[in-house]
């Protein structure tokens, strides 16, 4: 095969990197020239989402199990990136009870960042060695409690987090330039890690694991490398989260952000990339477009009594109506691109014989 | 010949329900053997079994002389034992070149992968025509040839057919079992389980019936052949689409 086939090939079955890429990319540009503080912001919050949701697509949408758990590595890596940035005297102030070893360390931002990440994968590489083991219901029941179990340490443990109070003064760094480099480099990790060797024997077993264990996959190996390249892509996107939000406690951490997380990612189909991209999208419009509408409500007075959790409420009818009719997803389970292709082929109708 | 496979006396539950008591079998290199019975018979958990997806609780395996009883699925395909499941089952949201990928992933390397393919490609012409479309999208037959074609991806010194026939049309049933015939010449080594205990004895040298767990007959086609029409009535008789089993 000539080298120009082989591109062409390879632009054919991949057209929804570039097309994605590129479209972030113009968006974003657009948007910091334009420079209106409210898209900017929104746009910046857009791409650190997108990230987390990249970090969730590369474990639940390739291995199939559910993770609730996904927004706890999110606050590992936004908290030890916090305490690793964050100037000497301003956490001797927010964290009264902080260990004096931690006090006195500071290291520029972006191996924060690092370090964040690589904590969160560490943490990763424990637990998941014997969780990658369950499957079905009891996998992501044992992962919701996982959960629950970083929450409790994140509201208890005084001497790192501040306990459940605010943990404030995290230097800012992530602009949107920064968020949208960072969100086009997870599409291609995430885009790659699918398309792997790895990536490809995680979704095997995710179609049918004895199947899979029968082609001579080792299924426990293959989740437990998406489980943890999730949980580094978590902690890396919730260090750059800390950087931009500058002031956060356990609660950012909890079901309402998973809640947000799950709803983008089941939206848009958990199976691909495009996928992610497209419900992130669609989840930060409809929630941005419903605070407004929250906003104009109360401030106007158009009700007698006040609104609030208008955005969940209609994010969650969002969610049951997707499942309902669409249940793999807006664009279901293939990249865009593979997919307009594949929609122009006729499908089979039945068992016909083949000779 | 050489024994390929020899299964000793093995035992198997599922929890507390015994499913094999004391299964002995042999394969040897180049041959053709068929595993006979009803459901429920054993015939898939001796499969198990042998793939390792499931740990007998007593008795050995041995392939090519060496151990793996009780060892991983994983490991046991890598010495070049390839199951085709029961039922088809193909990863149906990957793509047939996915699928089949998966199959060469033990044996991988780009030269032997694009030969293999070539070579499947020439056995199941349909394989080509589907090959970018998700293996759901496949019917039945279709998807029969692509767990077939995975298994053999991967180079198999022994081939194990779950139930081959199964669920398929009386045709696609005919193309299948012209299929194992073809793949015997070549000279690989098959271990079938079927139901369909006719049509499998045209094709194979040697067969074992197995009843509530135990080896109840064995020996060559035409020996356990005189048997079967014996017992003509639990094995299902002239039934011949592989789905029925006579009551």
């Amino acid at each position: 095969m000539s080298l120009l086939r082989q591109a062409a090939d390879w632009t054919r079955h991949h057209a929804a990197l570039p097309l994605l890429a590129a479209l972030l990319v113009v968006a974003g540009l657009v948007i910091n020239f334009l420079g209106s503080p409210l898209l900017v912001n929104i746009f910046t919050f857009f791409c650190v989402s997108l990230m987390m949701v990249i970090g969730v697509q590369v474990f639940m949408g390739n291995s199939g199990i559910l993770s609730f758990l996904h927004v706890g590595f999110v606050g590992v890596g936004a908290y030890v990136s916090g305490l690793l940035s964050t100037a000497p005297a301003t956490k001797a102030l927010g964290v009264p009870n902080l260990y004096p070893f931690l006090v006195d360390i500071q290291i520029p931002v972006l191996p924060a960042i690092a370090v964040g990440g690589l904590v969160a994968a560490l943490i990763a590489v424990i637990i998941g060695y014997p969780l990658m083991r369950l499957s079905d219901a009891v996998a992501v029941i044992t992962l919701f409690a996982t959960l629950i179990v970083f929450h409790v340490i994140m509201t208890q443990w005084d001497n790192v987090t501040n306990g459940p109070r605010t943990f404030f003064g995290v230097p800012e760094y992530t602009t949107l330039i920064v968020a949208l480099v960072a969100a086009v480099g997870f599409l291609l990790v995430g885009y790659w890690f699918r398309e792997s060797s790895v990536g490809l024997r995680l979704r095997a077993s995710r179609d049918d694991r004895y199947a899979a264990a029968a082609t001579g996959i080792h299924v426990m190996g293959v989740r437990y490398a998406g489980f943890v390249l999730s949980a580094l892509m978590g902690g890396l996107a919730g260090g750059l989260w800390a950087h931009y939000i500058t002031s956060f406690s356990p609660k950012a951490f909890y079901l309402t952000e998973m809640f947000l997380l799950i709803s983008m990612i089941v939206i848009g189909g958990t199976g691909s990339i495009s996928g992610a991209v497209i419900g992130t999208t669609l989840v930060t419009v409809a929630r941005e477009g419903l605070r407004q509408v929250e906003a104009f409500i109360n401030n106007a007075r158009v009700l007698p009594f006040e609104v609030y959790g208008l955005t969940e409420l209609v994010l969650a009818v969002l969610l049951v109506l997707v499942l309902v009719w669409r249940p793999a997803g807006v664009i279901g389970g293939q990249e865009i691109g593979v997919r307009l292709l594949r929609n122009r082929r006729a499908l089979p109708q039945e068992d016909v014989p083949t000779d | 010949m050489e024994t390929m496979l020899r299964v000793t006396d093995i035992h198997a539950a599922y929890g507390a329900v015994r499913a094999l008591h004391g299964v002995s079998l042999e394969v040897a290199e180049g041959e053709v053997v068929a595993l006979l019975g009803v459901n429920g018979a054993g015939k898939s958990t001796t499969l198990r079994a042998i793939t390792g997806l499931m740990k007998p609780t007593q008795g050995s395996i041995t392939f090519r002389g060496e151990d793996i009883t009780g060892r991983k699925p994983e490991s046991i395909v890598k010495r070049g034992l390839s199951l085709v499941p029961e039922g088809r089952e193909i990863f149906s949201t990957l793509t047939v070149e996915e699928n089949l990928r998966l199959g060469a992933y033990v044996s991988y390397s780009r030269e032997t992968y694009r030969e293999d393919l070539e070579e499947m490609f020439e056995l199941f012409p349909i394989l080509k025509e589907r090959f970018t479309q998700a293996g759901g999208l496949l019917s039945g037959g279709e998807q029969q040839m692509l767990a077939i074609a995975r298994a053999l991806m991967a180079r198999p010194k022994l081939l194990m057919l779950d139930e081959p026939s199964l669920g398929l049309s009386p045709a696609i049933t005919d193309h299948v079992f012209e299929l194992i015939a073809q793949l015997r010449e070549r000279g690989l080594t098959i271990l079938l389980v079927e139901q369909n205990a006719e049509r499998a004895l045209e094709v194979v040298d040697k067969a074992y019936l197995l009843s509530n767990g135990v080896v109840e007959a064995s020996g060559t086609a035409a020996e356990v052949k005189a048997q079967v029409d014996l017992a003509s009535i639990y094995l299902g008789g002239e039934d011949s689409d592989g789905t029925g089993v006579g009551m």
